[in-house]
């Protein structure tokens, strides 16, 4: 499941491994020592290929679906034929979960639109605080794909198929770059419990499991088993380390040459550091009150997302590559409760994340960390412009929205459009494909060249597409 | 498998891809089979000192000393000189080619030095796997007492690799414990086998565990990986798949039967068709219930169908077939010779069938439905008498709750839900939660006689729940008819049915001398196309059947196979580095009926299973991964192993086999990512005793694995895995630091070592034998000592510095890993 935190001990391969892999024989034994330290250690920082506009990204995942349609992507014409069906050629081949598009009716939005900022972009109400900050996002309104339950599109905007078992894209970034903080993971995910997916959404698939996401908990200890057992002090922890230490050491003299136990012994050093430097990565109260308000810390509302945002922004001052924020879960609220209860729901939601989310950019931008740090935000679907129910949205894959932010990103413009029900991207649409492509890109990876070998041949996160990458447009 | 197949891929070459026993015919194919068994170890992916040779652009750019070939000129070209010996460059080292390869290689030079097409390759399919395996003749060879050590010896010879001596006794038995058991020999087992001075002592060790049914415990758990065994289906929903757990037990029983793998083959794929009267084979065919499975809702029951009809195929191919098939689904198949046709038409095999159920035996099967038909109409009636009984509460309390509410909102509540205005609705939602009213109100409220009457029902309900038992059914299959629904090749990857695709019959890949399944004989009931798909596989002259068996038998002893990629012996997979040997025991596998338990013998009772672990650094340095076998690779335990040894080592390890599965308790912070309900989807057994059982027998849900288990690189169960990662983590020494169960199983072990041993040594002692089956030094036991010293002024108790003793030895590498 989840909770598999691979931090790099120096660990990763043996010095067997390394030599195996780096296709050396006995007549390079000379060189071994030097490469060791850098290619023993699967996280140690990597050249990517390209020039990098970015060192780290911050995904920002609004679970269970958001309307497009409420969002940002407004549609008038839904007014215009409320009550009545969409045109035969809108809904045709399009399914989801419960409803049937020939039959149910047109719902318009319940919320306000307006237009933001210097550019004018014309987003509803729903996100008051971070519509402050339109003329730095670029927002795509042409995402699409066919996946219109939760978990196969969990895993599909995650690892580019319906099916688990693929790496996802945090694992993905972490193989092809590493991290800059190896005392800490590399993928970091946060989530506020299960996700409909299951951990898979964030798992490394078949690559080593180094790669896989470790996600932080709440609280002053977020990673499991962090803490010593209940109870024993520190002295008494570290008298049971040295004697570990002291009696592998014993166990190795008659085992020369093995880095695999060198490795382990290693990592329990490693263990130990991080039961003190974990924590300090996590300690908010090491922000200034004025910080901790920006972010909605204190709140009732925003308290919880508030956290993880600047935690996100902690960790990315520490050099964890790619921190993904999961606002809502399977097991409480999400923005699933569009079924039967859009209005509500995508309130209740809304509220939760937009001033974080703000006080996130705003933070972000202020220290200089948004030339080095990509934002992205996205959900795994958008919702069906008809309506289910009375007041209730179904899944929909076929046109949703995502925007990004930071690294040089051109802010305040628009990529792609839907049609004008918001049924199908009609205009640049954007697969998961070309979308995780543009986030290698802008990391300075060639989605085409990433690639790992399994199951007879080369596999890549796009598989065998995101030929519509698109950051020269964004750039 | 992460970094071993990284580690892997660094052997395996596009281009040296050449048949290495089919005789090659072309001058071309006879100089890269030459070039690939000669130099194919340093100049392929390797390329060492820059010179790759698996392409002849690579060839031409050379490496540090130059271009390697000079095409139309043999005599200027460096490869020519250097396995001809006659200039700096001496090459292979150490050795010379035969005066014919020589001449080959100058001849080919000469005409060109054109690469073979891999187009012309794969049609002639000359591709090493896909030829029956030949029994070779065993070589003679000096000091090799058996078969496997004469081909192993003949090749460390040719490397110029020196073996490393046995090992000693206490590291061989531990290692044939964990081999065969997973589970480490107790300390008196160990000094038993230390002393047996008999010549016959590791075979006759090797056949007690053989005998025990520990083994099947440890060589069902590979099976399961094998075909992505779970007891839960996956996705969102990750339902219960119905009696996973009967084929679970049907898989032990088998290994430690001993059943013929051949028999084991057919009765997975087609018992029901093969065996129609052995029930215990239509178990076997629980293999195809216990794989993922997407949400069931009907607007992707199509979608569904084809992703279960993919895993079919794909899980098949990996596990009995050893092939890759998953690419061909989408075109050709660019690396193997398995063309989108055959990729279809072995998914006709199993387009007919269907997921069913099969009594155990027909009474007591009987019986149980009887009893489950009597249940639903009691549980109806008493649902009705429940509620009658509580009606009079259940009204009043909700009554008093509505008068709270303001006269709007109460007719918003009274209102029916479909009637409803929006305004009503908003109205209702808003005060939903506080109206309702729940069993501890109720129950406070009722009149003495009311909860005499509900007692009456509990009694009723109490009676109902003692007599359930675990059905006696398990998951089997079908087909749907004699007649096979129509299978279409799609026109473009996977368009789900797909009609105006090609028509397809059920058929097995080409490549492997496969041709359709006949047609059933005019009374089946089924297609018996998977009788067909059984009998074709578990065939003795099938040319990957017991190669790629005996090869993953062989990956577990050893750490890695002959052929490195278990699951890959398609063009793509690896040359491997014994072929005479992977043959020799591949037939011999077939001449022994098939028999495991032989196999096991054949690879265990010779001089190089027997190896001691530690070499030289520059043996390591000359073969770091260890495909010579000059000596034992170390290994670490899996999860499984780890769990159980802790738990025979504190004495808690309830070796009860078999039945439904058991869900120990967790933390909440250890069911933090758990995707439904823990009340639903983590029911923890009520009997303590079960949650020690051996992990064998723990639940196996898809989206949620036990931390403790995570760590450790537990397969997630969705596609076949051949093998284990053995991974590193600092968070694998916090789990055993600092975790629940590392922490409640030394606490255990404390308490027990502090009770019964009068003074420290004696603790420090039993300590040693308890966890690692044997005495400490003396060195050990003074650091032992020191521990015992410190923890007790720590933590003010004898037992609490035991059990800091206990953990600790629970972390050593000694303990962790096997030599």
């Amino acid at each position: 499941m989840s909770t598999k935190p691979h931090f790099p001990s120096s660990a990763g391969l043996s010095r067997r491994q390394l030599l195996a892999r780096s296709g050396m024989g006995f007549g390079a034994l000379a060189l071994q020592s030097m490469l060791e330290a850098e290619a023993s250690n699967p996280l140690a920082p990597k050249k990517p290929h390209l020039e990098p506009r970015v060192k780290s990204v911050i995904y920002l995942f609004m679970h269970g679906g958001v309307s497009h349609v409420d969002t940002f992507d407004p549609k008038p014409a839904l007014r215009e034929r409320a009550g009545q069906t969409v045109p035969a050629s809108f809904a045709e081949g399009l399914k989801t979960s419960r409803i049937d598009f020939r039959k149910a009716i047109v719902q318009p939005s319940p919320f306000e639109f307006k237009r933001w900022g210097k550019s004018g972009i014309e987003v509803s109400t729903l996100f008051p605080h971070t519509m402050k900050h339109i003329d730095d996002l670029a927002l795509i309104r042409s995402c699409h794909g066919d996946a219109f339950d939760h978990a196969p599109a969990l895993y599909l905007r995650n690892s580019g198929s319906q099916f688990p078992g693929r790496p996802s894209i945090g694992s993905w970034v972490s193989y092809g770059l590493g991290t800059e903080n190896q005392n800490l993971p590399s993928f970091i995910v946060m989530t506020e419990g299960a996700l409909k997916s299951g951990p898979q959404a964030y798992a490394a698939g078949f690559l080593p499991a180094v790669y896989q996401g470790t996600v932080f908990r709440g609280g002053d200890h977020p990673v499991l088993d962090l803490a010593s057992p209940a109870g024993l002090p520190d002295a008494a922890q570290r008298a049971t380390l040295d004697f570990i230490g002291e009696v592998d050491k014993l166990h190795l003299r008659t085992r020369p040459a093995d880095s695999d136990l060198e490795a382990r012994i290693a990592a329990y050093e490693l263990a130990y550091r991080m039961q003190s430097t974990a924590p300090d990565a996590v300690d908010l109260a090491k922000e200034s009150d004025a910080t901790r308000t920006l972010y909605g810390i204190g709140e009732p509302e925003t308290d919880d997302f508030g956290k993880k945002c600047l935690l996100a922004r902690r960790l990315v001052e520490r050099g964890v590559r790619f921190i993904q924020l999961y606002s809502g879960t399977h097991l409480g609220s999400d923005w699933d409760g569009a079924h039967d209860d859009l209005t509500g729901s995508h309130l209740r939601m809304a509220v939760k994340s937009d001033k974080p989310v703000a006080g996130l950019l705003t933070d972000l931008k202020a220290r200089g960390l948004l030339d080095s740090t990509l934002v992205v935000w996205g959900s795994e679907f958008g919702r069906t412009p008809l309506a289910e129910g009375k007041n209730g949205r179904d899944h929909h894959p076929y046109a949703f929205s995502t925007w990004m932010t930071g690294g040089g990103i051109r802010g305040g413009q628009v990529i792609g459009a839907t049609d004008e029900f918001g049924m199908r991207a009609v205009e640049d649409p954007k697969t998961v494909h070309d979308v995780n492509a543009t986030i290698l890109r802008l990391l300075g990876l060639d989605h085409t060249k990433l690639t790992y070998f399994y199951l007879s041949r080369e596999q890549r996160l796009t598989d065998v597409h995101g030929e519509n990458e698109f950051t020269s447009k964004l750039i | 498998m992460g970094a071993t197949v990284k580690l892997l891929s660094a052997f395996v070459t596009s281009a040296f891809l050449a048949p290495l026993f089919a005789a090659p015919t072309g001058l071309a194919d006879r100089a890269i089979a030459i070039l690939e068994a000669n130099c194919g170890a340093c100049h392929a992916a390797a390329a060492m000192s820059g010179l790759n040779l698996t392409t002849r652009a690579l060839a031409l750019q050379g490496g540090s000393k130059g271009p390697a070939l000079a095409p139309g000129n043999a005599a200027a070209s460096l490869l020519y000189k250097a396995v001809r010996h006659n200039g700096a460059v001496k090459m292979p080292p150490g050795r010379k080619l035969s005066e014919g390869d020589t001449e080959t290689l100058r001849e080919w030079i000469d005409a060109g030095a054109e690469w073979p097409s891999a187009q012309t390759k794969a049609a002639e399919s000359k591709w090493w796997s896909f030829h029956k395996p030949v029994r070779p003749t065993v070589p003679p060879v000096d000091g090799a007492h058996t078969a496997v050590d004469a081909f192993v010896i003949r090749a460390l010879r040719a490397q110029s690799l020196t073996p490393a001596p046995e090992a000693d006794r206490a590291t061989l038995i531990r290692r044939a414990y964990y081999d065969l058991h997973g589970l480490p020999p107790t300390a008196s087992q160990v000094s038993a086998f230390v002393n047996d001075k008999s010549p016959t002592a590791f075979e006759n060790l090797v056949e007690t565990l053989l005998a025990s049914p520990r083994y099947g415990e440890k060589w069902g758990r590979f099976w399961l990986d094998l075909v992505r065994y779970a007891d839960t289906a996956g996705f969102e929903a990750d339902p219960y798949t119905a009696d996973a757990w009967r084929y679970r037990d049907y898989v032990i029983d088998s290994f430690n039967r001993d059943k013929p793998y051949d028999r084991f083959v057919k009765e997975q794929l087609a018992g029901d068709e093969i065996y129609p009267d052995d029930v215990n084979a239509h178990v076997g065919t629980g293999y195809y219930c216990i794989g993922p499975n997407r949400d069931i809702n009907p607007e992707q029951a199509e979608v569904n169908r084809e992703e279960v009809l993919m895993d079919w195929v794909d899980t098949t191919g990996a596990a009995f077939l050893g092939l890759t098939m998953g690419c061909a689904r989408c075109h050709d198949h660019k690396f193997d010779p398995i063309p989108k046709r055959d990729y279809y038409r072995m998914q006709a095999v199993f387009t007919p069938m269907v997921k069913t159920r099969v009594a155990l035996s027909f009474l007591p099967g009987l019986n149980w439905d009887t009893m489950q038909n009597r249940n639903e109409v009691k549980m109806q009636e008493m649902a009705d008498r429940i509620e009658a009984t509580q009606l009079r509460c259940k009204n009043s309390l909700t009554e008093a709750k509505l008068a709270r509410l303001d006269a709007e909102t109460r007719t918003a509540v009274e209102t029916e839900s479909a009637r409803r205005t929006p305004r009503q609705e908003q109205l209702f939602r808003a005060v939903r939660n506080q109206i309702g009213v729940g069993q501890n109100e109720i129950r406070a409220c009722m009149s003495p006689g009311e909860t005499a009457g509900l007692a009456e029902v509990e009694k009723e309900l109490v009676g109902m729940a003692l007599g359930q038992k675990p059905k006696p059914y398990a998951c089997s299959v079908t087909d749907v008819s004699r007649e096979a629904p129509r299978t279409y090749m799609p026109l473009r990857g996977s368009a789900v049915g797909d009609v105006n695709g090609e028509l397809v019959n059920a058929g097995f890949p080409g490549v492997l001398g496969g041709a359709d399944a006949p047609a059933p004989p005019a009374e089946a009931k089924t297609t018996h196309r998977r009788k067909a798909l059984a009998e074709w596989l578990a065939n003795a002259d099938h040319p990957l059947t017991a190669r790629v068996m005996v090869n993953r038998v062989w990956q577990q002893h050893f750490g890695h196979g002959l052929a490195q990629l278990a699951s890959d012996f398609g063009s793509r997979g690896q040359l491997p580095s014994h072929p005479e040997l992977l043959d020799w025991l591949a037939t011999e596998f077939v001449a022994s009926g098939w028999s495991l338990k032989a196999l096991h013998r054949t690879i265990m009772n010779t001089a190089v299973y027997r190896r001691g672990s530690g070499v030289s650094r520059e043996v390591i340095a000359r073969d770091p991964a260890n495909q010579w076998l000059a000596r034992f690779s170390r290994r670490r335990l899996n999860a499984e192993e780890i769990r159980d040894s802790v738990l025979q080592a504190s004495g808690a390890l309830n070796l009860e086999m078999g039945g439904r599965p058991v869900v120990p308790p967790q933390s909440k912070e250890e069911l933090y990512n758990l995707t439904r309900n823990a009340r639903d989807a983590w029911i923890v057994t009520g009997d303590a005793t079960q949650h020690t059982r051996r992990t064998i027998y723990i639940i196996s849900k898809r989206t949620f694995r036990m931390p403790m288990m995570d760590v450790f690189d537990l397969p997630e169960s969705m596609v076949s895995c051949s093998r284990r990662d053995a991974s590193t983590t600092a968070p694998q020494s916090l789990t055993l630091l600092n975790g629940s169960f590392a922490t409640t199983e030394s606490r255990r072990l404390g308490e027990t070592l502090a009770r019964e041993a009068s003074d420290d040594s004696t603790l420090i002692s039993s300590a040693w034998r308890g966890v690692l089956g044997r005495d400490p030094s003396a060195e050990e036991a003074r650091a032992a000592r020191t521990l015992l010293e410190r923890q007790t002024k720590n933590l003010g108790s004898r037992a609490a510095a035991a059990a800091e003793l206990s953990r600790g030895l629970f972390n050593l590498n000694e303990f962790l890993y096997v030599d």
